[in-house]
């Protein structure tokens, strides 16, 4: 079954308004998650669970949303800011996700901003085609 | 249980926003169940603090002209951490509109600056009289309830 | 002070009846009876009793935990980490015997979710729509006991013993893996 980038962010923006609460309007496709969103943890597992149903795809939960054992990781982690080897690891968990601005500073707090709407549908994007 | 969720107000803008106290005592019944190792305010309980906030914004704004405020529908309420016996739970609650017969909010609850709870819902308002006019005693009833109930939490003086 | 007391005619925070069918691992479907010896509905409202929509979330929540919890047979802290969302229909009565069907969505290590419906007769009342956490998987930082205290109790586990040893049943897991 082919679909469009369109029908596939229509039916994310459908998923996180749902999963969210959310008002359709506030679901840009620039809107982070944590941040203009209010999604959290347990948001981050209901929005797994209604992709999949969606989609019907199975998703791996760190593929989509940062791993805490990445961030806990002192290997990763020095000093607030991830290292160059947590920065290769969390790029290559999450290929979907644009890293550019984030090396310039790859600072833990700033992690939220990286997942915006336009990244799971890119993700999506590569499930479905791929399946 | 006595059901009031709500014990003291300490901000009241009309139409606009509340601000409420529940006050967690282990002489509440209901926790000896919830639970008996490890008493906790339920869930459902913070979001009835929520609610009864609202809607005693709702009677105040409204002069009390309706009998019945109830929860219509709720979306995303989250429960972040637990509200123990001994501590209160500040209630904050905001209109995002507020009108004869439906309002909707966005609300708050937490400990000591440690969020407990949030969640956005809408409430439904009206008197029994609208169904069938034999009622008007009842919602008068309700009414003079709701009332005193207004000037014992301190929402209003009248 | 706490622990293993016994109903002593003190208000209790048991929110279903009975159960009237139980599919593990699948759907649940429990009875709750509004009846006016209940306390709350004298404030909810003076004159005219109706069963508080907050409370019927809280009988669906009960229904669904204990669903979920029996999935994994009553090993994992399951808590209410989520409304996702809740809507009312037609009020609750006393003298009304609703029927809550739970049924189970999703459920993996660290959360579950329920869709829940809630009737009575031929009537619609409310649709509520769940999640739990499985807390000792799911820590967020918050701070609880090392004992499953939300099964220990023992009260919920009285409900499907019950219904397991009653007369009117639909599939489910034999008496041998116990309850």
């Amino acid at each position: 079954m082919a679909m469009s980038r369109a029908q596939i962010c229509e039916k994310v923006r459908g998923t996180l308004v749902d999963a969210l609460g959310v008002d359709e309007e506030e679901v840009t496709e620039d809107a982070t998650l944590m941040g203009d969103l209010g999604a959290e943890s347990i948001d981050f597992l209901d929005i797994v669970f209604r992709l999949e149903k969606a989609f019907g795809i199975k998703i791996p939960r760190e593929e989509l949303f940062p791993a805490e054992n990445l961030l806990n990781n002192a290997d990763y982690v020095n000093n607030g800011k991830l290292t160059a080897q947590g920065l290769a690891r969390l790029k290559s968990q999450m290929p979907h996700v644009d890293f550019a601005d984030f090396e310039q500073d790859p600072d833990l707090n700033k992690i939220p901003d990286l997942f915006r709407v336009k990244s799971i549908v890119k993700y999506i994007e590569g499930k479905v085609s791929a399946a | 249980m006595r059901y009031i969720l709500l014990d003291r107000v300490v901000e009241l803008t009309p139409g606009e926003r509340i601000v409420a106290e529940k006050a967690l005592s282990l002489a509440e019944e209901y926790l000896a169940d919830h639970f008996p190792t490890f008493p906790v305010l339920p869930g459902v309980l913070m979001l009835e603090g929520l609610v009864q906030a609202a809607a005693m914004l709702v009677r105040v704004t409204n002069g009390f002209r309706q009998s019945i405020v109830q929860l219509a529908e709720v979306r995303n309420v989250k429960y972040k951490s637990f509200v123990k016996p001994g501590r209160i739970l500040r209630l904050e609650v905001t209109a995002k509109s507020l009108e004869e017969a439906v309002s909707s909010f966005v609300g708050t609850g937490g400990v000591d600056g440690q969020a407990a709870v949030e969640a956005r819902f809408t409430l439904r308002h009206y008197n029994l009289a609208e169904r069938n006019p034999a009622w008007a005693a009842t919602d008068a009833e309700i009414v003079e309830a709701m009332r005193r109930r207004a000037r014992l939490v301190g929402a209003c003086q009248g | 002070m706490k622990g293993g007391r016994e109903s002593t005619g003190r208000m209790r925070w048991i929110w279903i009846d009975r159960f009237e069918e139980f599919e593990s691992g699948r759907r649940a479907v429990a009875i709750k009876n509004v009846s006016l010896t209940e306390e709350y509905l004298h404030d909810h409202f003076p004159g005219y009793p109706v069963m508080p929509p907050a409370l019927l979330i809280e009988a669906m929540a009960q229904t669904g935990g204990i669903l979920v919890g029996e999935a994994r047979n009553f090993r994992e802290k399951v808590i209410l980490a989520k409304i996702t969302q809740a809507v009312f229909y037609q009020e609750a009565r006393p003298g009304d015997q609703l029927r809550l069907e739970a049924v189970l969505e999703n459920l993996t290590d660290e959360a579950a979710t329920i869709h829940g419906t809630i009737r009575c007769g031929a009537q619609h009342v409310a649709d509520i729509k769940l999640m739990f956490s499985h807390i000792d998987k799911n820590r967020s930082g918050v701070e609880f006991p090392e004992e499953n205290f939300v099964f220990d109790n023992g009260s919920f586990l009285s409900l499907l013993r019950a219904y397991r040893l009653g007369g009117d049943r639909t599939a489910g897991r034999s008496e041998a893996r116990g309850g």
